[in-house]
């Protein structure tokens, strides 16, 4: 075990929170913020469907999945860049939870 | 007895010998490997796992009905149940992961150094789940009147005995495989005739593709038939009643106990993201569905249905009336079938579709299947979380310290006969349809436990006398509130019960908060394993230093 700068280990915490923060900020967008305002789209259309319908239906649908998939994927880049070995990760928590 | 009852009934029983032979299987090569079983299942396969235990009778039978008969209104649910997804696995999965507990209400005891938190937890995971089971049993129900053609009551208490027989026996060990093999099964129930109603009514086979222009169609049809417009939006609630209930349905996601413990059987906090990003594709794969499904039933029953002479109503109908689950009456007595003299309970329109769209036995049999799967495989995990709260959490941690291990076994095979039991005499007068009585298990999670783990991993200052008060606050202010709007005829801004979460979990937010910063701050060892929490696995923080291994 070694000991490394703080600093470094904040700035891992500060990269994977702005990630959050950004990808909840779209969440809510894409959510809560076109239910808002859902009577001003409804003239639009996207696909035939009145764009409302559409965000309901679909829209928020996909968003959520490919932002968890985005931040799957970026995740283990910082994970790489701070030099975090998976199969490291895999010993050190092997044991502290088993199947259920 | 006729074919179709035949053909479904096997199925059924072919699905049953699947999950029980993997179940079986698995028990047998867990024993052999046990400790290499514990570097974890895949994302992937953990992915499909959560999705089974996730989508109940309520996404499987309730969804699509509950959508065709709200219209725009109803997608709050299709928002809510995906949204809650982002919560989960942003705010709180990896960081349960790295912390390393058995369930729910141990996390609560242990971060908060606490064992009336302990059994506060274990009690909220209690309530959560019987109320979430019931929605299951009485799904069930629907499924087997419809399969015996007899009334939905008799349904459901063949479904009580078939679902405590298999949670009490089977669903204590090797449960991933056999989720795995129910999310499977269900999708392709819910798939197959979504896509050849896709094929029949607009040529294109992909129903994502196609129904938007059965949604644009719906404009002019539903004005000549003077009934309320599809996507009309705020039309069956108000726009807070929407939001409301889309947030409590997040909230709650974020809370379900017996959907994080899914997230224990992986190996690290990179595979939680990684499964839950998994788990939300393969749920938006029926999810995305529904509203094509809604869509397709709807203009089935507006083109082929609504319009003919009620003596000449095609066959399916005489046995939907024979459960109770559809009513109708010729009110204005000219002999012809309006829209609004059917009322269609939400429940059955999944079950009904196959029928109304001439799909054969075989898919009809398919579908009852799919809907079995869902409702055994969600009530199998709410059964066993009910049963390690009452048995690990309070008789073993509290009770019966010394207990032997054959005494708990058998408290937790009684305490899921009991429940499964108590939720089905509830559920023989359903309160309210599916879909309704989930989201007050949603309200519930979303009030007790989402502050509680959401402040627990990300604020350190947390203690136990402010998770308790949280709790108390969020359970008692979303308890008043369901009962109020329910039976009280009160309601804030159009608030209606289902919505019940926001006011809970914003109120259990303040009161753990207020209460902390009024009480002794938590121990120094248990805020540095909450700091630890913002580091993978390899970096420990101890003593203001952070190490790595």
């Amino acid at each position: 075990m070694k000991q490394i700068d703080k600093k470094v280990a904040d700035a891992y915490f500060r990269e994977r929170v702005r990630l959050i923060v950004i990808f909840l900020i779209i969440w809510f967008i894409v959510s809560f913020g076109i239910v808002m305002f859902a009577e001003s789209f409804k003239n639009m259309t996207f696909n035939s469907f009145p764009f409302h319908y559409f965000m309901g239906a679909q829209g928020a649908v996909a968003t959520f999945i490919i932002l968890l998939f985005i931040n799957a994927k970026v995740s283990d880049n910082i994970d790489k860049k701070y030099g975090i070995s998976e199969e490291k990760n895999e010993q050190l928590s092997a044991g502290k939870a088993l199947d259920h | 007895m006729d074919t179709q009852f035949l053909v479904s009934l096997s199925i059924i029983i072919a699905s049953f010998a699947l999950y029980i032979g993997i179940a079986i299987y698995n028990k047998a090569k867990e024993t052999s490997d046990f400790y290499v079983a514990g570097r974890g299942i895949s994302p992937f396969s953990n992915g499909m796992a959560i999705a089974a235990d996730w989508m109940s009778a309520a996404s499987f039978i309730g969804m699509a009905g509950t959508i065709m008969l709200l219209g725009y209104d109803g997608l709050a649910y299709i928002m809510g149940w995906t949204g809650g997804y982002l919560l989960l696995t942003f705010l709180l999965a990896p960081q349960l992961r790295k912390y390393g507990r058995y369930t729910v209400p141990e996390f609560i005891g242990d971060r908060y150094e606490s064992h009336t938190a302990r059994v506060i937890a274990a009690l909220c995971t209690i309530i959560i789940s019987f109320v979430y089971s019931i929605g299951q049993l009485s799904g069930s129900g629907v499924v087997i009147g419809r399969l015996l053609e007899v009334d939905a009551k008799v349904g459901t208490m063949i479904g009580v005995v078939l679902i405590a027989f298999y949670a009490a026996f089977g669903g204590m060990k090797g449960i991933t495989w056999t989720q795995v093999a129910q999310y499977v099964i269900l999708i392709i129930a819910y798939l197959i005739p979504v896509v050849f109603m896709s094929l029949q009514l607009t040529g294109n086979p992909i129903p994502w593709l196609s129904y938007g222009k059965i949604v644009g169609q719906f404009q002019e049809l539903d004005q000549q038939l003077g009934i309320s417009q599809y996507a009309e939006p705020f039309l069956k609630g108000s726009k807070w009643q929407f939001l409301a209930l889309m947030f409590t349905l997040m909230a709650g996601t974020a809370g379900l106990p017996h959907v994080i413990v899914r997230f224990y059987t992986v190996s690290t906090m990179k595979a939680a993201r990684w499964s839950g990003a998994w788990a939300l594709l393969f749920i938006g794969l029926l999810y995305l569905s529904a509203p094509a499904y809604a869509a397709f039933s709807r203009f089935i029953l507006i083109k082929n249905v609504v319009g003919q002479k009620i003596s000449e109503l095609p066959a399916w109908t005489e046995k939907w009336i024979n459960t109770g689950k559809l009513q109708i009456a010729d009110a204005n007595g000219d002999g012809i079938l309006q829209w609004q003299e059917m009322v269609i309970s939400n429940d059955i329109v999944v079950m009904a579709t196959p029928e109304i769209a001439n799909l054969g036995m075989f898919v009809i049999g398919l579908v009852a299947a799919g809907a079995m799967a869902a409702a055994l495989s969600t009530a199998g995990g709410l059964m066993i979380a009910i049963s390690s709260s009452f048995a690990h959490d309070i008789y073993y941690r509290i009770l019966r310290p010394n207990a032997s291990e054959q005494n708990r076994l058998l408290v937790a095979r009684i305490s899921i006969v009991t429940a499964t039991v108590l939720a089905g005499l509830v559920a023989l007068n359903p309160p309210g349809v599916i879909t309704q009585i989930v989201a007050w298990a949603f309200a519930i999670a979303a009030s007790t436990f989402f502050p509680a783990l959401v402040l627990g991993v990300w604020w350190k200052r947390s203690n136990a006398a402010g998770a308790i008060a949280g709790m108390l606050v969020g359970l008692a202010v979303s308890l008043g509130y369901i009962l109020a709007a329910k039976y009280g005829g009160f309601s804030i801004a159009g608030i209606v019960d289902t919505g019940a979460g926001i006011f809970g979990a914003v109120a259990a937010m303040l009161a753990n908060v207020v209460v902390s910063f009024m009480t002794k701050e938590p121990s120094q060892s248990v805020q540095e394993e909450v700091y630890d929490l913002r580091y993978p696995e390899q970096m420990t923080y101890k003593d203001g230093q952070v190490w790595m291994r």
